[in-house]
Formats: C-alpha cells, structure tokens, sequence
C-alpha cells in the first residue's frame, strides 16, 4: 500500500509536467497581448513595446517557459501581469471562498443524492423512483446559472432570507459564512446531485439482485440493513468514482456560480484572468486545479480499499 | 389539518429573521459596485478607466477642470505668468499632506509631473514645449517654456487618462513603463492596501487630513472635494444581472454601468434611480487601416460614409430612446469645440445603393475587408454588429472576425495585410473628454506610422493639430476646430457613428453625485 502511494505521487510529476508545459504553449499560442490590454487606446506600438519588454513577454518561448518552471520548482508561481502581486498571493486571498463552496456542495450533494438514489432503487418503478429520475433529468438540463439566478430571485429578492451575492468568510462567523454560501451551494449542487443519484440508483439496482442479498433476506435483515449495510456498501466503489470525477464538475461549475453570486474565489480568478491575458495567473490556477483533480483521484483509489477489501495495492 | 399546518408553516417562515439587509438611511459606508475589477492601481501606467475613477479618489492635482472645461486651482493656491508666458511658477496651498504624513512639496509635483508627461498626449506636447521645470522651494515649482504654451493651465487640469496626479516623489520617480507598488495620495480618501483583493473588493477610508478648496462649486474635477462618507466599498460583481439584484436588495448603494436591458428592470424600483453618469455623452468611432487596400484609398472610405446611418449605431447601443444619443462630427456633442463643418456628408439622406455606387466608382473589385471586433465589450460589441449588416447590404467580400476585447486589441496592432491576419475596419467607443479636444483626440492624428492603430498619414491634420495648440484664445480654437472636422470628413480617417449617453443607477437616498464619471466627493445618504 505505501510502496502503491509512493508510486502513485511520483506519477503525478510526469502529470503535472505535462499539464505546465500544455498549459504554457496554449497560452503562448493564444491571441491577446496583456501589453496593449494595459497600454491602452493611447498607446503608440512603441508604447505597448516597451511594455511587453519590460514584462519580459518579448522574450524566446523555451526562455519564458524554463524561468516559469524554474520558478514553480523553488515555489514561485511568478507576479499578476496587472495587479503586480505575487501568484500564490493572489491564489491565497482567493482559495477560501472556492474551497467553502465545493465542500458545502459535495456534502450537500452526497447527503441528498446517494439516500436518493439508494431509495429510488428499492421503490424501482414506483412514484418515488420516477420522481428521483426526474429530479435527476433537470438536474442535468437546467444551467447551473439559471439555477442560480432563480434561487436568488426568490429566496433574497423576494423573501429577502439570504443575500444575493458576496461571500464572508468563516474567520467572521458560521452563519454569516453559510447565509452567502447556501444558494450557490444548492446551486451548483443540483447537477452534482443529479449524477450521483443516478449512479446510485443505477448500481443499487445491480447490487440488489445478487445472491447475498437473498440470502441477508433469508436470514431476516431488516430493510434499513440490506440497503445500507449489505448493499450500499458494494455499491460504493462506483458511486465514489463518481464523487471523484464530479470534483471536476464542482471546478467547472464553480467559475460560473462564483460569478453570478459574487463569491470571490479561483473561479472567478481565472475567468479575470483569462479575459486580461494575465498570463502567470491562468498558468498558476490551472496547474493548481490540475494538482487537485490528481489528488482527488488518489485519494478516491485510495478510498476503493475501505469498501472493497479484495482490492489490494 | 394539512392546510392549516402549511398556513403556519409559513407565517414561521415569514417571520424568520432576514439576513439580506440594505444599508440604513444613516450608513457612513458607501457600497459601490464599479464598471470593471481595479486590476492595475496606477493611473499612470495604465489608462483604464476604472483606475482613473480609482485615482480620483486617492490623489488630487495641481489645477481641476469645470464642467466648462475651465481650469481651477486645487492643490495650487496661484500662480505668476512671466516673461510673456514663457515662465510659469505655481505655488502650492498651504498645509496639504500625503496619506504617510508626510507634506506636500514641490519636488513631488515635478517628479509627478515629469512622469505624467511621458504618457499623455497633452503631457506629450508639454514637455516638448518645456526648456526647465523645477523646484524653487517646498511649495513653488517653476515652468520654463521654450516658447508661450496657451493650452498650460488646461494640461495641468486635463481629466483625459492619464491624468496629471500628484504622488510623493519616491514613488513618482518609477519609470513610467513600470507600475508603482504603493498607493499613496494626497486626495479624499485612502486605499486600504490590506483590504484589496483585486477581482473582489477595494475599501478606502476618509482622509481626515484632507483639506477641500475654500471657495467654489463642485464641478467635474474642479471645486472643493467634500467627502461625505467615512468609507467606501468598491464591490466588484461581473454580473449584470447578480449587481442588479444587490442594488435592489440594497446590498449596494451604486451600481456604476447597468447595461441597457438591466436599465429597464432597474427603473421598475421606485428606491433606484438610473440617470446619465455625464452631461456630456460618449463618441464612437469605426476606424479603418489607412495601410492596405482598400481603405488605403481616401475615395474608398468616402464611399461608406452615405452608409453609416449614425442612429442605427447608437440604437444598437442604448436602444430606442432618441435623447440617449446624438449625432456627431469628430469633436463631443456639447463641448465647446463642437462644431456642424461638413456635417452634411453624416446628417443627409443615407443610401445604401449610392455607396454601392461610390465604392464601384472608386475601383472596388470584391477586395476582401476583415470587420474585426469583440463579443464582450457593449458598445463596440453593439456596433460592430451593426457595421456586420451596413457591410454586408453593401454586397462587399466580408471576413467577418468576433473574438473578444483582449484579442482585438492585439489583432488591430498587427500592420499586416488581411491576407496575412491584417484587419481593415474596427469600431470603438471613447470617454466623452476625450474627443473634446484635437489633444486627446488621438485617432484624429494622421502622423502615419506614428498615428493611433489605422495609422492616417494625413499631414494636414498634424498642421491643424499643432495650430490649435498655438491658438490664442478660443474663439481661434474654434475656428481651427472646424477645418479639423471638414479635413476629417474629406479625407476620413475614421467615421463618426454617434455619441451616446452613459447611464448609471443608484439608490434614490443618495444626493450630491458630481456628474461626469464616478466621483465620490460631495456625495452623501439623505
């Protein structure tokens, strides 16, 4: 088990080394100039020269690249093109907001979504399972952002319980922190619920025909058993792979949940970011992003060992 | 029984304490949401128009302008016209402090000048006119011009970015090319350094040091500078709809830029107010590539002009409401450079079949023009759309372009020909201030290689340009001013498409705004 982890880490460098130098060429690739966006409409060309010299953006690739890298080796993510601070500053004031949202959202999702899932497939066929599937078909149809702006038209605009945007952070208070976070959190749940529900159902319906579950019948296990313990339990691999890919969508989701509540997070960094051509702060959030999507998925292989002791590394 | 529990249900529910709280009628703290993020904090550097509206909250100038675009003292107490106008010694008020403590000197104002003058085009003109500036003492520095400067005091008070703001000098001694790393003013209110995080929120506290001119109205960014509230809180939210919402929550108090549809839906909220930002109104512009085939050609960029049907632009901007725009030659409706010179060629009958027949009659065989423009960016957004249609009822070979702002900014640097990735014909929007004046006007140059992107070698603007600067008064500003728009409208450097109006919307306790853009001094909660 240790030796798999050891090896396992290790295979993330190769990873994340791929990711740096996809990420760095794409960019380098990419229309947009940050010198003329911070120049401006009175710049002369040799203005926005000046500029991209001094930013050093005038410089060679394989030169740009190996300083970037050299930098991310010794901790350095480099400086903000425009706000001229530091990356990993940057990253820092931004990673709170992020991080409450998408554990309020993966603990809100797996409360609901897997009772849900694991519920439709005991009642298969009835009211209570198409009523789960149907959920779960919005789920995925309706944009997170319409979600968002209909949450926050009746539950701030109207009833006025919530705020409409901002986010406070948990330094301050519990409350003030969840009373921001509620709405972006249901949210961005709705589509994270939806897929876990599903594959729960799904691998519930596959599970409950197995032998051993006659046989937990026979012996008399009571219903709460036989789903949860007997059930559930094997079903889990699956449903955990799900989580873990979801984390991805939890990503995505975010940029577009930050927006529109506000919430001052690395979704809404990059999409700044992205829009100036800020350069070392795209390359820095994405290698982030890229470095927790790594992680999740070890921690979710990891996991599969809690759930299915044949499973050995 | 159900009915009964569901009725009770919800008089709890609607009796649970409310969390979204507006601000109350005596808040000290203004909440703002501004029309971008504040990425860069130098004003210098960068000619953003959210770090210009930043900068007038953090630092003051020697000399505002009115309104009337008439120079007043602000942080000059007065000055001495010499030697025929060939020295100028200003002398500072007394008592006047930068946010560290430390006071004001003349030495600050020169390094500040100095540092200005290397990045605006009337800063630009300044300095080639200038033989010394220099420092007497703590409180007067000394202009010595080669030759008399009529247009001094208006520099000095220019409100076009950037503008002439004065830092200690430590920190206005950075090249102008690199970005300060400390905000430190002598104006209103202070930045709170620890509080920023760019793409979220910026705080300012009152300077209670600050001491506003005695006598005057406040105007524009002249006039004594009252700040009313003890703190203001710029909240950056990118959404237009998420804003809107705070705004009518009273989450905010200020929402700087609804766009047009969020416009509507504000003015539905008897306690928000949507009203013009400025008196004065934003000209747009669509720009050709005086380089390449075949706007290269002066008789091709006349023929489009029968096409451009200037309310079609605008409309597309700020919808139907005809007192939301104006037409246009090249100088902003309402300033005193305005003029109707050769104004014929945008205000007569529009034809589209008699530009079809100027661009044969100017050789137009089917070369191909690329429309290049942005996707997310209003104005220009709106019109090059418009431009999109005019193009192609004009039966011409269109390559069309949309990507977003960052990308046309770089795209419209490129001096290539279209077959290379060039582009032919773009569409941008200005601050009102800026197209008030042959100064700030930079797409009126026609310096070639050395002109705004499109690069115009017209020389006979560059002689007019420089005639206005040596103009005596403005009555001969006025004169000169007209030969400037009937040369523009001959040899068509670029084709005014209107001037629209720049609405804003706040809450209806909120008095005392100062019209132009976003100010916060006078401002206050009724």
């Amino acid at each position: 088990m240790f030796a798999y982890v050891i090896r396992r880490v290790l295979a993330t460098i190769p990873v994340m080394a791929l990711v740096a130098l996809f990420v760095f060429s794409l960019l380098y690739l990419a229309p947009g100039d940050p010198a003329a966006v911070i120049a401006g409409d009175q710049a002369t060309p040799q203005d926005v020269e000046r500029i991209r010299a001094s930013l050093g953006l005038d410089r060679p690739y394989l030169v740009r690249f190996g300083s970037w890298v050299w930098g991310i080796l010794n901790g350095d993510m480099g400086v903000s093109i425009f706000t001229n601070l530091p990356v990993t500053t940057m990253i820092a004031q931004r990673i709170e907001p992020t991080l409450s949202l998408m554990i309020l959202t993966l603990i809100l999702a797996v409360t609901i979504a897997v009772p849900m899932g694991v519920v439709a497939a005991w009642k298969q066929g009835t009211l209570i399972d198409r009523a789960v599937m149907g959920f779960a078909v919005l789920g995925f149809s309706v944009p997170v952002f319409v979600v968002g702006y209909l949450l926050a038209y009746v539950f701030a605009l109207e009833l006025d319980w919530l705020p409409v945007q901002g986010y406070t952070a948990l330094s301050k208070g519990f409350l003030p922190w969840l009373e921001n976070l509620v709405l972006p959190a249901v949210a961005l749940g709705g589509v994270y619920i939806a897929l876990i529900a599903r594959i729960t159902r799904a691998t519930m319906l596959e599970v409950l025909q197995q032998d051993y579950i006659r046989t937990a019948r026979a012996k008399g296990a009571g219903q709460g058993s036989i789903l949860f313990l007997h059930a559930l339990k094997n079903a889990a691999v699956p449903i955990v792979t799900v989580i873990g890919i979801g984390i991805a969508l939890l990503i995505g989701g975010a940029v577009v949940t930050e927006s529109v509540f506000a919430i001052p997070g690395l979704g809404r960094l990059t999409v700044d970011a992205i829009l100036r051509r800020d350069y070392p702060v795209i390359q820095g959030v994405v290698l982030l992003f890229s470095f927790v999507y790594v992680l999740v998925n070890l921690i979710i292989d990891l996991a599969y060992t809690l759930f299915d002791p044949r499973i050995r590394y | 029984m159900l009915r009964r529990s569901f009725l009770a249900g919800a008089a709890v529910g609607a009796a649970l304490p409310r969390f979204a709280i507006g601000q109350p009628a005596g808040s000290r703290v203004l909440k703002f949401v501004p029309q971008a993020n504040l990425t860069s904090l130098d004003p210098i550097w960068t000619t953003a128009n959210v770090t210009r509206n930043h900068a007038w909250l953090v630092y003051d100038v020697l000399y505002g302008m009115d309104a009337g675009f008439r120079p007043q003292p602000q942080m000059a107490a007065g000055h001495a016209v010499e030697e025929e106008g060939r020295s100028v010694t200003i002398t500072l008020r007394e008592g006047l402090r930068f946010h560290d403590g430390e006071p004001v000197r003349a030495a600050d104002c020169v390094a500040s000048l100095q540092r200005w003058m290397k990045r605006n085009s009337m800063g630009q003109k300044l300095e080639a006119a200038l033989e010394d500036l220099s420092a007497l003492d703590d409180r007067r520095l000394r202009f010595r011009l080669k030759r008399p400067f009529p247009m001094f005091f208006a520099a000095l008070a220019n409100p076009s970015n950037p503008a002439p703001f004065i830092m200690p000098e430590r920190i206005a001694r950075t090249d102008p090319f690199q970005q300060i790393r400390d905000t430190v003013g002598s104006g209103p209110y202070r930045f709170l350094p620890r509080e920023y995080n760019s793409g979220s929120f910026v705080a300012y506290e009152r300077n209670p040091d600050y001491r506003p001119v005695a006598a005057g109205e406040p105007s524009l960014t002249a006039g004594p500078k009252q700040a009313h509230f003890d703190r203001i809180e710029w909240h950056i939210i990118v959404d237009p709809a998420t804003a809107a919402a705070a705004l009518q929550a009273g989450e905010i108090d200020w929402y700087e830029q609804p766009p047009p549809e969020i416009q509507q839906l504000l003015r539905r909220n008897r306690q928000v107010a949507v009203e013009p930002i400025d008196r004065l109104q934003n000209p747009a512009i669509l720009r050709f590539n005086h380089l390449h085939p075949p706007f290269n050609d002066r008789r091709m960029r006349q023929a489009l002009l029968p096409a451009v049907d200037q309310a079609d632009y605008m409309t597309a901007i700020v919808g139907p409401d005809p007192a939301l725009y104006s037409p246009m030659g090249v100088f902003t409706p309402g300033t005193p450079l305005a003029n109707d010179a050769g104004m014929e060629a945008l205000a007569g009958p529009r034809s589209i079949d008699r530009a079809k027949a100027l661009l044969k009659e100017a050789g137009y065989t089917d070369q191909l023009i690329r429309l290049i423009g942005p996707t997310d960016i209003l104005a220009p957004a709106a019109m090059t759309q418009v431009a999109g249609d005019m193009f192609r009822r004009l039966g011409v070979n269109l390559d069309f372009v949309l990507t977003d702002w960052g990308s046309v900014i770089q795209r419209r640097a490129s001096r290539e020909p279209v077959e290379k990735g060039g582009w032919s014909v773009f569409l941008t929007a200005f601050a009102s201030f800026e197209f008030a004046d042959p100064a700030g006007n930079f797409p009126l140059r026609g310096n070639g290689a050395g002109a705004w992107f499109g690069w115009p070698g017209i020389p006979r603007l560059e002689e007019l340009r420089d005639a206005w600067f040596d103009a005596p008064d403005l009555d001969a500003q006025k004169r000169i001013a007209r030969e400037i728009q009937l040369t523009a409208l001959e040899e068509v450097p670029y084709i005014p498409v209107g001037s629209y109006t720049s609405m804003t919307a706040l809450r209806r306790n909120l008095v005392g705004r100062v019209p132009g853009f976003a100010l916060f001094w006078n401002l206050r909660r009724s």
